[in-house]
C-alpha cells in the first residue's frame, strides 16, 4: 500500500474532524505493509512456504469513556473507516460506569527502526532454502525419526498519528527459529528435543541470526546426542525437589507467572472473559513479597535485539525500562496510559506514575491491550550454571517446554519439559525422561535460592502469546538467567 | 457481500492460469466482525472490522508455494500479482518427497443456510441494552466483565482443476458474560452462540447466573485435596476433552507418526469407553456447517470412533499425500465434531443423586498436553465450579487441577446426558472461521485425578 501524501493528509483531517465533533482522543495506525514469510522444512519436505502481505488502517476513538474501534484494508474508505469508529466508541458510551481517560501528554514524534544488518526479506527465498536444507541434513541420524526446521520473518512498516499531534513511524523486523528432532523412547512415546532461536540482547537482528552458530544453527549436534539418551533414559519418578530452569524453560515460567499477571489490564479486570485475571491488586503494590530478595524483574531492559523491542508502544509512549520486581517485591505492572489512569483513579492514590508503554496491537485491525514487551529476570550472584549445579543436593535441571497450563489468575501452574538432567551431591547423573512440575506462583518464586551471573543470560523469543478478544498474537523477548527453586512438586502422582 | 466483480476478475484470472497449464487454488476469505468487549461493568472496546483475503498457492510438480495478502483487492492485477508472487515460490521451492494431490473444487456448491442478516449487521446498541439489563437483574454490586462477538463471513474457492466453485455465507455469534464477586473473588459464567439473533436470549444467562449465586454467596470453597474422583464434567468441559482428544488421538498424521495415544491401536480397536461416539458431522446444525473443505472437497458424515472402537482417521490432504492414504475432507478451520448423547437425566444433578461426593466442573480453564504419546492433558476448574453431596450443591469449588489421561477420563464414564448442547470453541486468532461443537450437556466420569488445587477461585 503506498504512503501517499494525500492518504497521509487525509488522516490528518479525520483526526481533526472526529476529534471537533467530540472526540477526546483520536489515533490511527496506518500498516503500509506487514508481511510474514513462514519456511518450514518436515523431514525435508517443504511443508510451508508461506508469505502474508497485509495492509490497511486501525483508527481508535475515545468517547465520554468509552472506546471504539474499526479497521479496513480499503484505503478508499478512509472517512467511513474513521466515522464507524467514532459510531462505536459513541455506542460503548452509553453502558459506560468506569469512563476511561489517556490523561493528557505532549505530542510525541518519532522513530525506530529496528537494528538490521541483513534483512531477511532482502535474502533470496533459494539462499534461504539452500542454508535451511543444510541445517535440515545436519539433523539426520538413523534413530531420528522426525526433524523439523522452522523459520519465521516479520517486517512491518508503521505510521502512527494521534489527535494531540503524535507522529511517530515505525520499522520492525522480527526473526525467529526452531529445529527438533524426536524419536520413539522404549515405551514407544515420541521424545522431542527442541532449540528455538535466542539473542544475548544485543547485536542486530536480520538473517543474520538464522547464520549464527551460537544463537541458532549451529545447535545440531547437541540436541540430536540429548534425544539419542534421553531416548534409553527412565522417566522423572513423583517427589519433591529442587529445580533449575535453563532460558529455555525459565523464559516461559517468567512469562506466564511474572508477566501475564503484572498485566494491569488483567489485573483490573478486562480480561476475564477469555484470558483470566490476576492474583495480584492494586493493593499489592509496594508490598506485596513476590518472591526472594534474589528475584528483580524488569520491563524492557533496555535491550536492544529482541521482538518485545520497538521504540514507541500504540499509544505513542517511550518504551521505558524499569523494574517490576525490586528484590523480591512487587514495585510496578506493565501498563498502557488508559489502565495507569483508571487504576489511580479506583485506588484514590498515585500507584503508578506513567504509562510503561505497553499498549501493543498485533495488526492494523486490532486494538491496543497491555501486552508485555521484554519482561526479565536480573542476573544474579550466584555464578554459572555449574556453580548452580555443584550447589545442589537432590534436584532436576529442566530446558525447553512441552506443555504449559496455568491457573486463571495466574496463582498455579503446571509445566511440562523436553528433558531433565537428574542432580545428586552437586551433579549432573543421567538424563530423566518426561519431567514435569508445578507450583504455586508467590511460593515458588519465593523459593527461589539461586540466580546465575550474566554469562547464563539469555533473550529467549516468543512468537505466539495469545490474549485479548478478538484474539491478538504477540512478539515477545524474555531475557532470564538458570534460576534454581527448591522444593518443588515434580513429577506425576501414581 | 462480495460483489460480482470480484468473483468475476478470480475466475478471469483462474481461467488464465488454466491456459498457461497452472496448478492454483484461489481461495477469498471476506469477513465483517463486530465485538463488544465488556469490563468493570462498561463497554470497554467496540469493534468493527471489515477485512477481505486472498489466499493463493500453485503446485509446480512437486515444489508448491503460496502467498496470502489481506488489502484492497478490486482489480485483476491485483490478482495476478498475488499469483505471481505464489508461482515464483513455487518455482523455486524444493521438491517434495511426494506427490502433492492436486486440490479440486469437486462440484459447484453455494451455501447460506446459516446466514442471517440481522445477526451480519446487528446493532451494537442491542448487546449494550442486554448486557445492561443483566446488570440491573443480577446486581449491580457484582463486577461484570465479557465478549460478544458477532459478524459474517464469506468464503469463495475456485482451483485451476475446473471451473466448479464453492461459496459459503454465514452469520455467527459468542455471548459471553463473566460475574464476579469483587472481595471473594470468586466467578460464574454464561456463554450463548447461535447463528441468528434469535438464538441468544438475556433471560436464559439470568436464569442460569440466578441459579449459581445463592452458592457462592452462602457458601466458602472447597478445597480438593490431590485424589480420585467422580467428576460430572459440563458441556464446556467436553469440549475441550473431546477436542483435545481428538487433536492428538484422531489425525491421520499423528497415527501415521506414531506420536498419538493412538498409534498402537488400529481401526476396529477399543480405544475409549463404550459410552463415547464421536463423529464429524458437517450437517449437525449445532455445528458451523460447512459442506466443503478448503481444498474444495465435498465433506460427509464421517465417523471417528463408536462406542469406544476407533473407527477412522482425519486425513487432510498433505497427510494423505505424504502416505498414499486419500484425503478425508478435513483441511478445514471448522470441523463439526460431534459426541453422541446418552440416557442420563436432563439434570445432571438428579444422575448423581446416589453417588454421593461429586465435583462438578463446568468448564476446563487452559487445558494443554504433557504427553501426547500418553494422552495426557491438563487444565484446571475456573467458573461455576460446585462440590456436589447425594445431589445436592453444597458449596463452590476452590481452583482444582485435572491431570489424567483422555483412555481414563472417557474410559470411566457412567453416565452421559440425554441432552445436546453446542459449544462455540471458535478462535479468533486470525480470520473468523466459527468453529462449533454439538456435545452432552454433561457426562460423569469416575476415578478422576485432581492433582493439585488453590486456596482460591
Amino acid at each position: 500500500m503506498a504512503e501517499s501524501v494525500e492518504v497521509k493528509k487525509e488522516i490528518s483531517r479525520n483526526i481533526s474532524r472526529i476529534s471537533s465533533e467530540g472526540a477526546s482522543y483520536v489515533d490511527v495506525r496506518f500498516y503500509l505493509d506487514d508481511s510474514s514469510e513462514t519456511i518450514l522444512l518436515y523431514d525435508g519436505d517443504l511443508e510451508a512456504n508461506d508469505t502474508t502481505v497485509e495492509s490497511g488502517i486501525g483508527v481508535r476513538v475515545l468517547w465520554d469513556g468509552a472506546w471504539g474501534f474499526a479497521a479496513t484494508s480499503d484505503l478508499s474508505g478512509l472517512g467511513v473507516c474513521f466515522d464507524k469508529a467514532a459510531m462505536n466508541a459513541r455506542t460503548a458510551s452509553e453502558l459506560v460506569k468506569v469512563p476511561l481517560a489517556m490523561g493528557v501528554k505532549d505530542p510525541v514524534k518519532g522513530n525506530y527502526t529496528s537494528p538490521v544488518e541483513i534483512d531477511p526479506f532482502s535474502v533470496s527465498l533459494r539462499d534461504k532454502l539452500g542454508f535451511l536444507t543444510r541445517l535440515d541434513a545436519d539433523l539426520k541420524e538413523d534413530f531420528i525419526l522426525k526433524r523439523i526446521v522452522y523459520t519465521n520473518f516479520q517486517k512491518r512498516r508503521i505510521h502512527f498519528w494521534n489527535s494531540e499531534g503524535s507522529e511517530i513511524s515505525k520499522d520492525l523486523i522480527g526473526v525467529f527459529g526452531m529445529i527438533m528432532v524426536m524419536s520413539l523412547d522404549s515405551d514407544g512415546e515420541m521424545q522431542k528435543r527442541s532449540m528455538s532461536l535466542y539473542s544475548r540482547g544485543d547485536g542486530s537482528t536480520g538473517w543474520g541470526m538464522i547464520t549464527d552458530p551460537e544463537l541458532f544453527s549451529g545447535h545440531s549436534t547437541r540436541i540430536k546426542s540429548e534425544l539419542a539418551e534421553l531416548i534409553k533414559a527412565e522417566p522423572l519418578e513423583f517427589g519433591r525437589r529442587s529445580v533449575i530452569l535453563l532460558p529455555g524453560q525459565g523464559h516461559l515460567q517468567v512469562h506466564e507467572t511474572i508477566g501475564h499477571p503484572l498485566e494491569l489490564d488483567r489485573i483490573l479486570g478486562y480480561e476475564l472473559s477469555y484470558a483470566g485475571g490476576s492474583f495480584i491488586d492494586l493493593d499489592s503494590f509496594g508490598k506485596l513479597r513476590y518472591g526472594s530478595d534474589k528475584l528483580s524483574v524488569s520491563s524492557y531492559g533496555g535491550i536492544a535485539n529482541s521482538p518485545g523491542s520497538f521504540g514507541f508502544d500504540d499509544d505513542g509512549t517511550p518504551e521505558r525500562d524499569y523494574l517490576l520486581i525490586d528484590r523480591g517485591l512487587l514495585v510496578n505492572a506493565l501498563t498502557s496510559r488508559a489502565m495507569v489512569n483508571e487504576a489511580n483513579e479506583r485506588a484514590g492514590r498515585e500507584v503508578f506514575q506513567q504509562s510503561g508503554g505497553a499498549a501493543r496491537a498485533s495488526s492494523f485491525y486490532r486494538a491496543p491491550i497491555d501486552r508485555m514487551t521484554n519482561v526479565n529476570i536480573l542476573p544474579g550472584t550466584d555464578g554459572n550454571e555449574e556453580d548452580i549445579i555443584a550447589s545442589t543436593e537432590d534436584g532436576i535441571v529442566v530446558d525447553n517446554p512441552v506443555s504449559w497450563s496455568i491457573g486463571s489468575n495466574r496463582e498455579h501452574f503446571h509445566f511440562g519439559c523436553e528433558i531433565a538432567w537428574e542432580v545428586k551431591n552437586g551433579e549432573k547423573t543421567r538424563i530423566l525422561r518426561n519431567p514435569t512440575y508445578q507450583g504455586h506462583t508467590l511460593e515458588f518464586y519465593g523459593s527461589l535460592s539461586a540466580v546465575g551471573d550474566e554469562s547464563t543470560w539469555k533473550v529467549e523469543q516468543i512468537n505466539n502469546c495469545g490474549k485479548g478478544e478478538p484474539n491478538q498474537v504477540m512478539q515477545i523477548g524474555h531475557g532470564v538467567p538458570v534460576i534454581k527453586f527448591d522444593d518443588v512438586v515434580t513429577g506425576e502422582r501414581k | 457481500m462480495l460483489d460480482a466483480n470480484i468473483r468475476k476478475i478470480l475466475m478471469q484470472v483462474r481461467d488464465e492460469a488454466a491456459d498457461e497449464g497452472i496448478r492454483a487454488t484461489f481461495h477469498l476469505h471476506h469477513e465483517k466482525s463486530h465485538l463488544m468487549r465488556i469490563g468493570n461493568n462498561s463497554v470497554s472496546l467496540n469493534t468493527s472490522e471489515d477485512l477481505m483475503r486472498l489466499d493463493v498457492e500453485v503446485t509446480d510438480g512437486r515444489k508448491q508455494g503460496s502467498q496470502t495478502y489481506l488489502g484492497t483487492i478490486k482489480e485483476a492485477e491485483t490478482i495476478r500479482e498475488i499469483l505471481g508472487e505464489a508461482r515464483e515460490k513455487a518455482r523455486v521451492a524444493s521438491p517434495k518427497t511426494y506427490d502433492p494431490i492436486p486440490d479440486e473444487v469437486e462440484l459447484t456448491v453455494s451455501e447460506d443456510s446459516q446466514y442471517d442478516p440481522m445477526l451480519a449487521d446487528m446493532d451494537p446498541s442491542l448487546k449494550a441494552a442486554a448486557y445492561r439489563e443483566i446488570f440491573k437483574k443480577l446486581g449491580e454490586q457484582y463486577n461484570y466483565s465479557g465478549s460478544w462477538s458477532s459478524g459474517s463471513m464469506e468464503v469463495y474457492i475456485l482451483t485451476t482443476a475446473n471451473r466448479n466453485e464453492v461459496y459459503h455465507k454465514g452469520t455467527d455469534q459468542l455471548f459471553s458474560i463473566v460475574l464476579k464477586h469483587p472481595q471473594a473473588k470468586w466467578e460464574l459464567t454464561h456463554n450463548q452462540t447461535g447463528w441468528r439473533p434469535s438464538d441468544f436470549a438475556v433471560e436464559k444467562t439470568i436464569d442460569a447466573l440466578n441459579k449459581l449465586i445463592p452458592v457462592f454467596e452462602n457458601n466458602k470453597g472447597y478445597k480438593a485435596e490431590p485424589g480420585e474422583y467422580t467428576v460430572i464434567f459440563g458441556a464446556d468441559a467436553i469440549s475441550e476433552i473431546i477436542s483435545m482428544m481428538a487433536y492428538t488421538g484422531l489425525s491421520g498424521r499423528g497415527w501415521e507418526e506414531k506420536q498419538s495415544w493412538t498409534s498402537r491401536f488400529k481401526p476396529g480397536e477399543m480405544i475409549l469407553g463404550e459410552e463415547i461416539s464421536v463423529v464429524d458431522d458437517p450437517s449437525n446444525p449445532e455445528t458451523f456447517m460447512f459442506g466443503f473443505d478448503m481444498c474444495g472437497r465435498k465433506r460427509n458424515i464421517f465417523p471417528l470412533v463408536a462406542d469406544g472402537t476407533l473407527r477412522n482417521l482425519m486425513y487432510d490432504s498433505s497427510t494423505a499425500a505424504r502416505y498414499g492414504k486419500n484425503p478425508t475432507g478435513h483441511d478445514t478451520g471448522s470441523p463439526s465434531i460431534v459426541m453422541d448423547t446418552g440416557f442420563g437425566q436432563e439434570d445432571p444433578l438428579d444422575a448423581v443423586r446416589d453417588m454421593g461426593r461429586v465435583l462438578y466442573i463446568p468448564g476446563l480453564h487452559y487445558v494443554n498436553i504433557p504427553s501426547v504419546s500418553k494422552g495426557i492433558f491438563t487444565g484446571s476448574s475456573r467458573f461455576n465450579a460446585v462440590l456436589v453431596e447425594d445431589g445436592k450443591i453444597v458449596s463452590p469449588v476452590f481452583s482444582s487441577r485435572v491431570t489424567d489421561s483422555f483412555q481414563n477420563v472417557l474410559g470411566n464414564v457412567k453416565v452421559v446426558s440425554s441432552v445436546s448442547e453446542s459449544v462455540n470453541i471458535s478462535n479468533t486468532y486470525e480470520r473468523r472461521t466459527p468453529v462449533a461443537m454439538s456435545v452432552p450437556s454433561y457426562f460423569v466420569s469416575e476415578g478422576v485425578k485432581i492433582t493439585d488445587s488453590a486456596d482460591s477461585f
